[in-house]
């Protein structure tokens, strides 16, 4: 009987501490974000960054995309070289987690592919979008025999809407005079997973097909119209794996991972770009596109590089961001830490090295952009 | 002392389970409250346009545009997936053990066994790796075919399928060779338990083999292996990883048996990483709901379980009932 009471007393201690946690964490989210108020007065004056090896040792924690990923782990030896008292700890798990465990302060800095949504912003006032680097992606397909294959974002928008269905469409036949195109039916084949890759996609296909733009539209998930042939992949790599066993297939795919496709022996699309000419990504095609958009990149840093105008320019390009809560980085070592980090890795003599991009094929930030990363890596005060 | 330390030992799976259960219910009332009981009616699940100056607004919640928690697809791709791989799963089970301890000669139940438990072993990453590169495509190519054409016996096996295999079908069937294992250890477990004076009784009484396993062998495990098919049962419908791998990720329920759709779990893995990048925050409230769905559908399978136990169990000895 005397067991039975203290159990019960045991029982009433731990269920009442759980409640009790439960509430708290929850009233804790629920609450509107006040102490993020604090930074949105700093506004930006001088451009003229102080950086430097901080006093005491560093460690700055990266979370977010598997895009920028690789790049990171590149940068961080380089870093720690030239700041001996920076550490730069990154990793994956995809970019949102980058961008809430920036915001929320768990970590330093959040790789993204997509830069913040207005409700964000308002969300943390202060929080910033700062892009390191420009990557972009490939559009891919598994035809044997044909090369070259020329289409455009519309036409795109049509197959993974399922109105277009076998490669032989008029549509297509039209894109690619004098070349024999089999019946076969198109397999569109899509990420399953949150990705950055979606975003730019469907960003991609926003800016060129007006019925996809009111539909579907675009974000790293998005609601895919129903197409029975239509198959998925989780990652980068399983698109490409997908694609090469699915003959009449076609895939999107990030830069970083387009040598694989291409060992694979899978076609690469010449995209039909705003000027009416068509081009594969390469470092030529990426950089006119980043220097055409470049033009007009509001001091937000908030810009798809989607679509731009120039012969030349490739129309599936975007910056690869770092976002940055600077409210939530109290120490004026760890802001000086993430401001010397940041500057150094945009530096073509620190981390932007041609060694360091064409590892990943990014290619680096245009220099009409760099004041502007100035100016919002200012505003990180500690 | 003592009586501290157990009281609270013995709380802690309860109190778990009501931390869990609270944490979900308090998270999902906003997507509740936004979509009403169109949660449970309609199968359009999207999170919004989380980049759009618009935002939707029902009963006050204010979402992402276009944002729409239906949760219909992924509660007919998790029962579907599950209950037919159950189906399987247990006559397969439940004859493979009878196999292994009635008629397989007792040098290779040993062996046999082990490779049973080995099974149970595989990482679910692996099952889902396999399904996706090897099982799907193999099935896509040789097998689906061949069933496509029982369609005319059996309607339910007309349609259309991927390529590779994506879809309901495979991850049922991948689904099955998971839960095997759960169900014919635990089954195996029950028949060495048959007395053997019952059975070897029966077998005095003149009764053959296959008589004293229908007579006194099934009817006395009868209610273990409802239980462990309840086990297999609860495993199915929250196995996230294959599925997610196999099942094709469609926001659609399937349009035949081989058609691709979603379940709540593999979903709550695939768009978490999206959610947590909604400024308004109502994509994690919808995640947390869909997590709550899946709790509630675990529980009532495993509440209607016990209770067919109780209904169906006695203190008699359940010998003969079969006769």
């Amino acid at each position: 009987m005397n067991v039975r009471r203290h159990a019960s007393i045991g029982f009433a201690v731990v269920t009442g501490a759980l409640l009790a946690s439960a509430c708290g964490s929850t009233s804790t989210v629920t609450a509107p974000p006040t102490s993020a108020a604090a930074s949105a007065s700093s506004t930006p004056t001088a451009a003229a960054v102080q950086t430097g090896n901080p006093a005491a040792a560093q460690t700055l924690s990266e979370a977010g995309s598997s895009l920028l990923y690789p790049y990171l782990q590149k940068l961080a030896p380089g870093v720690n070289a030239a700041f001996p008292n920076i550490t730069l700890t990154p990793a994956a798990g995809g970019s949102g987690t980058g961008q809430s465990e920036a915001l929320s302060g768990t970590i330093d800095l959040g790789g993204s592919d997509a830069y913040l949504s207005a409700a964000q912003v308002t969300a943390n006032p202060g929080a910033l979008n700062i892009p390191i680097a420009v990557s972009a992606q490939a559009i891919n397909y598994n035809l044997t025999g044909i090369t070259n294959l020329k289409l455009s974002g519309s036409v795109i928008a049509q197959i993974y809407e399922g109105s277009i269905t076998t490669w032989n469409n008029s549509a297509i036949v039209a894109l690619n005079p004098g070349v024999t195109l089999p019946s076969t039916p198109i397999i569109p084949i899509r990420r399953s997973d949150s990705s950055g890759d979606t975003f730019i996609f469907t960003s991609f296909l926003s800016a060129t097909n007006p019925t996809w733009s009111s539909g579907p539209s675009f974000g790293t998930t998005v609601s895919w119209p129903t197409v029975t042939s239509e198959l998925t992949a989780s990652g980068n790599p399983a698109m490409v794996d997908t694609l090469h066993s699915t003959p009449g297939g076609i895939a999107y795919v990030g830069v970083s991972v387009e040598g694989a496709a291409l060992v694979d022996g899978l076609g690469e699309v010449d995209l039909e770009n705003a000027s009416g000419s068509y081009v594969q990504p390469d470092t030529t095609t990426i950089t006119a596109a980043v220097t055409a958009g470049a033009t007009n990149v509001p001091a937000s840093l908030a810009a798809p590089l989607i679509y731009e105008t120039g012969a030349q320019a490739y129309p599936i390009v975007n910056f690869e961001y770092l976002i940055i809560n600077p409210s939530k980085i109290t120490s004026s070592d760890t802001a000086l830490a993430v401001r010397t980090f940041i500057e150094w890795a945009i530096s073509s003599t620190g981390g932007a090295t041609t060694d360091n991009l064409n590892a990943v094929g990014f290619v680096p930030l245009p220099t009409t952009v760099i004041p502007l990363v100035n100016t919002a890596v200012a505003q990180i005060a500690g | 002392m003592l009586q501290w330390v157990s009281g609270i030992a013995a709380t802690i799976p309860l109190a778990g389970l009501l931390f869990i259960t609270v944490i979900l219910v308090v998270w999902a009332i906003p997507a509740i409250v936004y979509s009403g009981f169109t949660v449970l009616t309609n199968d359009r699940f999207f999170i919004g346009n989380f980049y759009s100056t618009n935002f939707s607004s029902v009963n006050g919640v204010i979402a992402p545009f276009h944002a729409s928690y239906g949760a219909l697809t992924f509660i007919i791709g998790t029962l579907s997936s599950s209950l037919i791989a159950l189906v399987l799963a247990v006559p397969i089970s439940v004859g493979g053990v009878l196999m292994l301890s009635e008629w397989i000669p007792r040098q290779l139940e040993g062996p046999l066994s082990t490779f049973l438990e080995l099974l149970a072993g595989i990482p679910s990453v692996v099952f889902g790796f396999w399904g996706l590169t090897v099982f799907g495509p193999f099935l896509g190519v040789h097998v689906f075919p061949a069933l496509s054409h029982l369609g005319v016996v059996l309607p339910f096996f007309k349609g259309s399928w991927a390529y590779n295999g994506q879809g309901l079908l495979t991850a049922s069937l991948v689904l099955t060779l998971m839960i095997i294992p759960i169900i014919a250890s635990t089954t195996r477990q029950l028949v060495k338990r048959v007395p053997v004076l019952a059975s070897e009784g029966a077998l005095a009484l003149g009764m053959t083999k296959y008589e004293v396993v229908r007579v006194v062998t099934i009817p006395y495990v009868r209610t273990g292996i409802i239980a462990s098919a309840l086990l297999g049962w609860g495993r199915a419908l929250g196995e996230t990883i294959a599925v997610l791998l196999i099942i094709g990720m469609a926001n659609n329920p399937p349009a035949n048996i081989y058609g691709t759709t979603s379940t709540l779990a593999s979903t709550i893995a695939a768009d978490l990483d999206s959610a947590l990048s909604d400024g308004t925050g109502m994509a994690l409230r919808a995640m947390a709901m869909l997590g709550l769905l899946l709790l509630i559908m675990s529980l009532i399978t495993n509440l209607t379980g016990r209770l067919v136990v109780r209904r169906i169990s006695s203190d008699a000895l359940p010998v003969g009932r079969g006769v």
